[in-house]
């Protein structure tokens, strides 16, 4: 036995549980000596070289004592993985989207003058925060429940491991895709929603109505009101289209009818009254300013109605 | 190209005598063994096993109580000697019925393949 097998028995069993290393030494050392003894075969003259013949044999004491602590070897197992992916796709989004909502409330609640620039600032880079944050936690506590501190996790059948043939359509990729369409609708409709709402100082124009909105404070009320209604009929079938998952064809001509009835509306509205506040009415004149908005609206809904026919034929 | 087929074929019989190292194991210690003694009886019988997957093996299957452990300090050297126990043998047993039947399917699949 050299100083250069008890070095390595010494880095093998410094990385176990301090119980277990005599035992261990022990046996790893009794273990080279009958090696380099059968080895040898009694002639002791090369006793070096095949001492380090073993020990590369017996290999990276790191790998050895990997081997002997049988430790997992991972921060999330295969167990756990699944739960780590659920964990992943729902509770992160959720958490962006109410970080992202709050942060956005709460900013425009104590600025002064909200802008764009510092709202979207404050809002995404405090989403980010939480994202990263909320993806350390799960990560940890599943690591840590995967280690050991929580041993009768493993054998606790989770609810979500039973799989059932009605998760078939909540998993299929296009109820996804519809979903998230109906999402970024009803996301779009608050936006649209909330326009004679929002100060011309959030899109840095403020100066040309002080701060106003972008609506004409004298537009008669029954106008916004028919404009809501219009958004609101709009949101109730987007809102179907997330709860149910799949959008039938009765649904999507309902949708077409609603967009369209809105556009004709909007037109009316443009042509017969003065909706964008005065501040804000071009040189060229208050009409053509709103013509404009009328041909937008018009390719956005013609856009929108041949979407749906494309839709309703796929769907045959 | 031959380096890649030669690597999958090493990993695959690495998993195949993965879990027949254990079963070996079991088997050649009805009669008390010490790991040097092990290690040369399963090279013997043609088990390739390495001696540091073997060692910490041997404490794995010591912990689920299907081998005992002994030191024998009266030989010059002491030696940790490993006996299956009563549990470990119908392990053993039930393992051994396990690979005859699975010999049986292969070998039946075998011929059928090469029919």
């Amino acid at each position: 036995m050299t100083a250069l097998t008890d070095l390595y028995i010494d880095t093998v069993v410094r990385r176990l549980p301090e119980d277990s290393r005599g035992d261990i030494a022990d046996e790893i050392r009794a273990t080279i000596n009958d090696m380099v003894e059968a080895r040898l075969g009694g002639d002791d003259s090369d006793a070096a070289r095949v001492e380090r013949e073993v020990l590369e044999e017996m290999g990276d004491p790191a790998v050895l004592a990997r081997e002997y602590s049988n430790s997992p070897q991972h921060l999330i197992g295969p167990a756990s993985y699944p739960l780590f992916l659920w964990c992943m796709r729902r509770v992160l989004p959720i958490v962006a989207v109410v970080t992202l909502l709050i942060n956005a409330l709460a900013h425009s609640l104590t600025t002064p003058e909200v802008q764009l620039g510092s709202l979207l600032g404050a809002a995404i880079g405090n989403t980010v925060m939480a994202v990263l944050a909320t993806f350390a936690v799960i990560t940890i506590l599943l690591a840590l429940g995967d280690h050991g501190l929580s041993p009768n996790a493993k054998t606790i059948p989770r609810e979500e491991a039973k799989w059932s043939v009605d998760q078939l359509q909540s998993t299929d990729p296009a109820v996804s895709q519809n979903r998230l369409e109906a999402i970024c609708s009803l996301v779009i409709l608050v936006i649209l929603a909330a326009v004679p709402f929002i100060p011309t100082t959030l899109l840095y124009v403020g100066h040309l109505n002080n701060g106003e909105t972008f609506i004409n404070p004298d537009l008669a009320p029954g106008w916004l009101a028919g404009y809501w209604l219009l958004l609101g009929l709009i949101a109730v079938v987007e809102s179907v289209k997330l709860i149910r998952g799949t959008t039938p064809p009765a649904l999507l001509l309902i949708g077409g009818a609603i967009d369209v009835v809105l556009a004709v509306f909007l037109t009316v509205a443009m042509l017969t009254q003065k909706v964008i506040h005065p501040g804000l009415q071009s040189a060229a004149g208050p009409d053509l300013q709103q013509i404009i908005i009328v041909v937008a609206v018009w390719i956005i809904v013609i856009w929108d109605q041949i979407s749906t026919w494309r839709s309703i034929r796929a769907a045959r | 190209m031959e380096y890649e087929e030669d690597q999958t074929l090493a990993t695959h019989e690495q998993e195949l005598r993965r879990g027949t190292v254990v079963f070996a194991s079991l088997v050649a210690c009805r009669r008390p063994q010490y790991g040097y003694s092990l290690l040369s009886t399963l090279t013997e019988a043609g088990i390739q096993t390495e001696a540091n997957t073997l060692y910490p093996l041997l404490r794995r299957l010591e912990k689920q109580g299907l081998l005992t452990a002994e030191w024998n300090t009266e030989q010059a050297r002491p030696r940790k000697y490993y006996t299956v126990t009563e549990r470990g043998g119908e392990v053993a047993a039930a393992l051994h019925s396990n690979w005859l039947a699975l010999d049986s399917s292969i070998t039946k699949l075998w011929k059928e393949g090469t029919r």
